[in-house]
């Protein structure tokens, strides 16, 4: 197993280099802003133009542009700073990240609330009415995107704004050191925007896999042991059930924390997503950099402990 | 009095492709202490009988009825809550594939404890002991440490072992045993049955074998029922099945063993054709497509179960001397019949 | 030039044509809705809320050159000159009098308010050498000021080459501590109106020379106030109140002297909040959860349902942008190279389809020439005002038969032109792709081949149209805003022929007219406010007669307030709300 660790990890980083490399190409072979004229201002003189250029670097061949910041990556673990506004991409996703880690963990534990149960009902009553309800209403939240279901929940919900006042409205986020009760409440909408997608589909594989799982062999012998069926369903039927689950939820939860751009747009909170799409707009290259470089981290990451994971929830599993 | 009696038993479920008619018209009875093995091609009803005996059939597409008296209660009306207290600790089942049977999240000897524990309240280090003892019963070297075995862990043969530990953990009055050795290589099989034998003559527990190896049945049973499209055809002693078989199903599976002491240019004889769709069953003897004797009633109506003589039940239109007669003449071509 | 407010992709600004044809027929002030601006007697206190999409550029004075940013420069900084909300002309902030303008032009002298302070933590009296600091290290690479060369570039001194180091200016003179003397090399008519900019605000040496050191500067997260409100800082200089892309928080500058400025300040507090979706955050400010708009529009469609709810309509103001929506065609590369040609494009463009794409009337007024009702008398009534449209068609869509005409006069004989493809670089996103698709549209139906090539906003500047090399035949998505209310601020930088430059270039045409040339050389040095107004007005026919490009749209900004405040709208900066004018009711 150590030895496995080892070199995944050592893929990862290989990964983790070419993504980075890609980024840069992209952003410098693909028609993009100059960030040098976007920095200096439509008015200004061809001197300071240029001269920012030498100061951002530009004037070097990209390559050697790709050097210098992977040198200043390894070094220091310096992420380089932003074009746009001169700010450290690194403290600026630093300071972001809680933001974002509040909604990936809480929207996480909100769909699987509501994922989990939903799907073994449907799966223990399979083609009942309330399984064809169930699995009807998750096909819709599957379809509805983000986007709208979050102005939909903003319009239905929201403190000040929404018909029914209950939660917080855009731009309410604070921070939970600041104000747990705010916090949370600037959340809830948010979690539960995120979540529909995600629980609907957890919900259908739930269903799928339970379904599968209780026509096994094994499930036959548990019940003419003697066991109750209850038994039979959550220790015997779920436990084998919810392996690829756990695992798959894993990966979205990497997937999450690199930013949940459209989310964070809507409910306007100061997540890593929200600072990758201004830094798309803005044409701002290292944050660019930076966001890719934590998104894709994060799921190499997660990936890497899903596959370690697995080994100790399927005794069948072994790495060599 | 026998310790269990099926009656008439009908089992049939609803598909999407029609009404699969798996068990029509069976009667079994076992007596105590007693082994009766049940043979048949894939299909036909075997399997479902036996399930159907612990109420492992009870789905919703399923239509069952019957009895199946045991110890005064008929099984098929039980309450499941009734009847899981007969799982396992009065009516234990062994499968065929013990690597798909047995949970692959789950140790071997925790499987074990919990069929202990489900039945009796006993504190698990006295479940352990029990459980180790049981596989060391079952022949399962150092079994201290196999109790911490996953399943893949074991070799198939000591997979089934545990599995025939585990069933009569908690000694049973009936072991049923469906294919036991079929997912097993021949020398294991050999073992296992001998196993089970054993156990059987040390505990005292009745055995319904249910098999498709006439070879396995030769071994073990005191009595024999040959079933085919979910009908009895044959029933009859061990003796009287392996000498004097009176339906030509059974004949055709007797011809069909391959034997070691058989000439090497003899070529196998199977049984022709195939077993028929349970949903679309043959009208008439549903054995006639493929019987080589079929008399013109059979081709009509389906012949009832009578007694050629006491304890020997055939399915058949052909008239019991004609039977004899046929049986004379086949071991007259195929020595080895004899 | 300013950022305009179209940082965020896809977003229509409105007004109502109504509204400009009520006020702008030839007054001083233009287009704005006659609201509730009582700009006097409000109460003081509490804490007012403006919602943005994006961030500002920059906090640091001497770098920031965005419409939204200066909504907090001008409060926090006191440059010589400033505005007040409802005017287009400037009024003396630090500058204790308009400054004088001697020696032929080439000596301006300013004379400097006694008595206003820095903020904590630096608390000194601000004297002239902040100023001479101030201009001078716009031109330090470090803080990368856009506009120093352009407006300032004139003074005796300044430098050519840029480089990481502040320069001393020798034209930059302070013979007192409340005056400052300006040697310019020439005589420039609009150098006095920039001493508006934000350049101009002090910056105390001793205080900032350690931030400007390097190649980036961070005095903007240092900075201090001599504005009424500062941004939140702690005890040691740092600023507090900003978090980027989140918020600013302005705080009362507690060493800011009312006596010594006009504006009232009512506001203890005043938050920024950004990241705002534009529907979330115009809901917000209908609610009175938020007081006004920093840098989004209303959507369009929130815009109708505004102006058909009295109650509601009543919050609305419309401003002009000082400037026009035009499309550039490239004179250096042929067909464009014949007058002809680019006329006949001038005459089918179907314009009032290219304003749909905007959102309609609601957008603004159809443009006939580049000088926007706005400038008033500075510059719109002398060059032509409303009048003036020397390429009209029925309800502005296009006159084919005219076009072909042109383009017989061209050499084409059927008058459908039988040249080879044409390119056009666009934006990839609406409204700007859907306005390029209707331009290749006109030109279909009088015989052009067009190709469009769609790139991100930002690319389309700084890769293609701004870069003569790489220039495609048409930039459909160009435009301008004005600095400031002189003509030449509007048209100098898009028309000057000696202004072509190879990169970063902004005279998109490449016009290089000869008799333009002259006569821009010739106002650029007008001191008479009146003698220059005429002379960009004539200006303005000419590039407008040339079709160098065509204007399509002079369009106007929207600001909705909460009913929780009153109004000020800053008509010199397009529409943003002047926080130190309003108060809470």
């Amino acid at each position: 197993m150590g030895a496995y660790i080892v070199r995944r990890t050592l893929w990862a980083i290989l990964l983790l280099l070419v993504v980075s490399f890609l980024t840069f190409v992209i952003f410098n072979v693909f028609p993009s802003a100059d960030p040098a004229a976007l920095r200096a201002g439509r008015n200004a003189t061809p001197a300071l133009v240029h001269q920012i250029r030498i100061n951002l670097g530009l004037n070097k061949p990209f390559y050697t542009q790709f050097w210098i910041y992977l040198k200043g990556l390894v070094e220091h673990f310096n992420l380089g700073y932003s074009y746009y506004n001169s700010e450290s991409v690194k403290s600026e996703i630093f300071s972001r990240m809680p933001a974002t880690i509040s909604v990936t963990v809480g929207g996480f534990i909100v769909w699987m609330l509501i994922g989990l149960p939903v799907g073994i009902v449907s799966a223990i009553r399979p083609r009942s009415i309330l399984d064809r309800v169930m699995m009807g209403t998750s096909l819709v939240a599957i379809s509805a995107p983000v986007y709208f279901l979050g102005l939909v929940s903003l319009f239905l919900f929201a403190k000040g704004t929404g018909q029914l006042q209950w939660f917080g409205a855009a731009g309410s986020y604070v921070p939970i050191t600041q104000n747990v009760g705010v916090w949370f409440n600037s959340l809830i909408l948010p979690w539960f925007t995120l979540a529909a997608a995600f629980a609907a589909f957890y919900a259908r594989m739930t269903r799928g896999n339970l379904i599968e799982t209780m026509h096994e062999d094994y499930i036959r012998t548990a019940r003419a042991k003697g066991l109750r069926e209850s038994v039979v369903i959550t220790k015997h039927g779920l436990r084998a059930a919810l392996t690829p689950i756990v695992t798959m939820a894993g990966m979205d939860i990497g997937l999450l924390l690199g930013g949940a751009i459209l989310t964070e747009i809507v409910f306007n909170i100061p997540g890593i997503g929200r600072y990758a799409y201004d830094a798309i707009v803005n044409s701002d290259l290292p944050a660019i950099q930076g966001t890719v470089l934590f998104g894709a981290f994060f799921i190499v990451f997660a990936n890497l402990v899903v596959d370690i994971l697995y080994a100790f929830l399927d005794p069948r599993v072994t790495y060599g | 009095m026998p310790l269990l009696e099926i009656e008439d038993l009908h089992v049939s479920f609803k598909t999407m492709d029609g009404v699969v008619r798996a068990v029509e018209g069976v009667s079994l009875s076992l007596d105590a202490r007693k082994t009766l093995g049940v043979v048949g091609e894939s299909g036909s009803g075997k399997s479902v009988t036996a399930q159907t005996i612990l109420g492992l059939t009870r789905f919703p597409n399923a239509t069952i009825s019957g009895r199946i008296m045991f110890d005064g209660h008929d099984l098929v009306t039980m309450s499941t809550d009734h009847l899981r207290s007969i799982r396992g600790a009065r009516i234990a089942m062994i499968f065929q594939d013990p690597l798909s049977s047995l949970h692959p999240f789950f140790k071997v000897g925790h499987q074990i404890v919990e069929a202990i524990r489900v039945h009796e309240d006993v504190p698990r280090d006295v479940a352990r002991r029990r459980t180790i003892e049981a596989l060391r019963s079952v022949g399962i070297p150092s079994p201290e440490e196999r109790f911490d075995s996953f399943p893949h862990e074991m070799s198939g043969g000591m997979r089934q072992r545990a599995m025939i530990a585990m069933a009569l953990a908690l000694r049973p009055d009936i072991l049923i045993a469906d294919e036991p050795t079929t997912a097993l290589d021949v020398t294991v099989q050999a073992q296992v049955l001998e196993l089970i034998q054993a156990l059987r003559d040390d505990f005292g527990t009745a055995v319904i074998l249910i098999t498709h190896d006439l070879g396995v049945v030769a071994q073990m049973a005191d009595d024999v029922v040959v079933m085919y499209a979910g009908r009895v055809l044959e029933q009859a002693s061990r003796e009287t099945l392996f000498t004097e078989p009176e339906h030509p199903y059974t004949w055709g599976l007797l011809q069909s063993i391959p034997r070691l002491d058989a000439p090497r240019t003899g070529r196998l004889s199977p049984i022709a054709g195939s077993p028929p769709s349970l949903i679309n069953v043959p009208r008439g003897c549903t054995f006639h497509p493929r019987c080589p004797y079929a008399p013109p009633p059979a081709f009509e109506t389906e012949p009832a179960l009578a007694p050629s003589e006491p304890g020997h039940l055939v399915r058949c239109h052909l008239p019991v001397e004609e039977r004899k007669r046929l049986w004379q003449s086949l071991q007259n071509e195929h020595p080895a019949l004899r | 030039m300013r950022r305009p407010i179209a940082a965020v992709a896809g977003v229509a600004s409105g007004v109502l044509a109504l509204v400009a044809a009520g006020c702008g027929g030839g007054g001083t002030t233009s287009g704005v809705q006659g609201a509730s601006h009582t700009l006097a007697g409000g109460k003081k206190g509490g804490t007012i809320t403006i919602l943005s999409n994006g961030d500002v550029d920059h906090l640091d004075p001497g770098a920031a050159y965005y419409q939204f940013t200066y909504a907090i420069t001008y409060v926090t900084q006191r440059p010589l000159l400033a505005y007040k909300p409802n005017s287009i002309q400037p009024t003396p902030d630090l500058a204790a009098s308009m400054p004088t303008v001697s020696n032929g032009g080439r000596t301006v002298t300013v004379h400097i308010r006694h008595g206003v302070k820095f903020s904590p933590p630096v608390n000194r009296e601000v004297t002239s050498a902040d100023v001479k600091y101030a201009i001078e290290r716009g031109f330090d690479a470090a803080v990368g000021n856009g506009y120093a060369g352009a407006y300032f570039g004139v003074i005796k001194g300044a430098p050519t080459k840029i480089v990481n180091k502040v320069p001393s200016i020798s034209g930059i003179q302070t013979p007192d501590k409340y005056t400052i003397v300006f040697q310019l090399t020439k005589p420039s008519g609009i150098f006095v109106g920039a001493l508006q900019e934000p350049l101009t605000a002090p910056v105390p040496a001793e205080y900032a020379r350690k931030y400007d050191k390097g190649t980036a500067s961070s005095y903007g997260d240092h900075q201090v106030a001599t504005g009424p409100y500062m941004v939140q800082n702690n005890a040691a200089g740092k600023i507090t109140g900003y978090t980027p892309g989140r918020q600013i928080v302005l705080v009362r500058n507690p060493n800011w002297n009312p006596k010594t400025s006009w504006r009232p300040a009512y506001a203890d507090k005043i938050v920024f909040k950004e990241g705002f979706d534009p529907t979330v955050g115009t809901k917000q400010i209908l609610s009175g959860q938020a007081d006004a708009n920093g840098d989004f529009p209303p959507p369009a469609a929130n815009l109708k349902q505004i102006l058909s709810n009295p109650s509601q309509k009543s919050e609305l103001e419309f401003t002009p942008t000082a400037g026009a929506r035009f499309v550039a065609l490239n004179t250096q590369k042929a067909p464009f190279t014949n007058k002809y040609v680019r006329m006949a494009v001038a005459y089918v463009l179907d314009r009032n389809a290219m304003r749909l794409t905007r959102g309609g009337a609601i957008d603004g007024k159809i443009a006939t020439h580049f000088i926007d009702p706005s400038f008033g008398n500075s510059g719109f009534n002398q060059a032509g005002g409303y009048g003036f449209n020397p390429f009209p068609s029925a309800n502005n869509s296009g006159d084919v038969a005219k076009a072909e005409a042109m383009l017989k006069k061209a050499g084409f004989k059927s008058g459908k032109y039988s040249g080879p493809q044409i390119t056009q670089v666009a934006d990839n996103t609406p409204p700007g792709s859907n306005t390029a698709a209707v331009v290749a549209n006109s030109l279909q139906k009088i015989g052009f081949n067009v190709k469009t090539i769609s790139v991100q906003h930002a690319a389309m500047y700084t890769r293609f149209c701004g870069v003569p090399k790489n220039a495609p035949n048409i930039c459909p998505n160009v435009g301008w805003i004005a600095d400031f209310h002189e003509p030449q601020a509007d048209l100098d930088a898009n028309f000057d022929g000696t202004n072509i430059l190879s990169a970063n270039n902004v005279n998109w045409s490449q016009l290089n007219d000869p008799a333009i040339n002259k006569l821009m050389a010739k106002a650029k040095g007008e001191l008479n406010a009146e003698k220059r107004w005429a002379e960009w007005g004539q200006i303005d026919k000419m590039i407008t007669s040339s079709a160098a490009a065509i204007p399509w749209l002079w369009e106007a900004s929207p600001t909705l307030y909460s009913t929780r405040v009153t109004h000020a709208t800053e008509l010199w900066n397009g529409g943003e709300p002047d926080v130190s004018f309003m108060s809470v009711k």
